[in-house]
């Protein structure tokens, strides 16, 4: 596919909804030389309001579902949600845990889900490409 | 001298006017370069505030009252009591300044001095 419609890199904001820390410490790993996706302009930013991605990681605890759906309502159109880790999809080891109100997407839609406990980064930085194809497609209709 | 009496020192206006032309285009040239599809009226224009719920204006200013929370903290008892003497009714103050007086007369008719 021709990526043009996009004529900058991706900037995702990373929102910890719950995690235990894991999938954060994978999608950090991302940012090492190992992987450095910084190379391809695949960065984190500080705040929604700047962001492409929003990476979802946790299963939603009851106290994060306002402000997962308040930062989802503060990244600028348009903009893909990408949901890293099993917890996230239905609960991995919080299942069933009383005050959890997850999954992602019953807060918010979710356009890559990326399984793993926690996801390597090469299944990290793949979801990105593919949300960064799914961009380019409401790039293109818009 | 040249430039309007002040010569070519840091202090000339002319340097300053053109320091402000700069900092205008600049501030300008990254505004334009900012994200123009955002909606406008949504809550994509709010305040970010680490996905909190943004308070109004008045209640997110520090009031100068909080910089002396440790000396509050610290003189409590004191405060507390005299807080709870000064009711601000005239008649209790009256009474105070009465008992005061008399406490008074009474030392100092004891050691003498009336």
């Amino acid at each position: 596919m021709n990526l043009s419609a996009i004529k900058r890199a991706l900037w995702a904001y990373h929102i910890n909804t719950g995690s235990c820390n894991g999938c954060d410490i994978e999608i950090l790993a991302t940012l090492t030389p190992r992987y450095d996706v910084e190379r391809f302009g695949i960065m984190l930013v500080g705040s929604p309001r700047h962001a492409d991605v929003l990476l979802v990681t946790g299963p939603v605890a009851r106290q994060m579902a306002p402000r997962l759906k308040r930062v989802y309502e503060q990244t600028p159109d348009p903009k893909v949600v990408l949901q890293v880790g099993s917890c996230g999809m239905e609960g991995g080891v919080f299942y069933e845990s009383y005050n959890l109100v997850g999954p992602v997407d019953q807060i918010i839609p979710v356009d890559v889900y990326v399984p793993g406990c926690p996801p390597r980064p090469e299944a990290i930085i793949e979801a990105v490409a593919k949300a960064w194809v799914k961009l380019e497609k409401a790039e293109q209709v818009a | 001298m040249s430039i309007l009496g002040l010569g070519y020192s840091p202090w000339s206006p002319i340097f300053w006017l053109l320091a402000f032309v700069v900092v205008i285009i600049m501030v300008y040239f990254f505004r334009r370069r900012g994200r123009k599809k955002y909606k406008k009226d949504t809550a994509q224009t709010k305040v970010f505030l680490c996905g909190e719920e943004v308070p109004e204006a008045k209640q997110r200013h520090i009031k100068a009252h909080n910089v002396y929370w440790g000396f509050f903290e610290t003189m409590k008892e004191y405060y507390d009591a005299n807080i709870k003497a000064h009711t601000g009714i005239i008649n209790d103050y009256i009474i105070w300044f009465l008992v005061l007086i008399a406490i008074s007369a009474i030392i100092l008719f004891i050691v003498g001095i009336v």
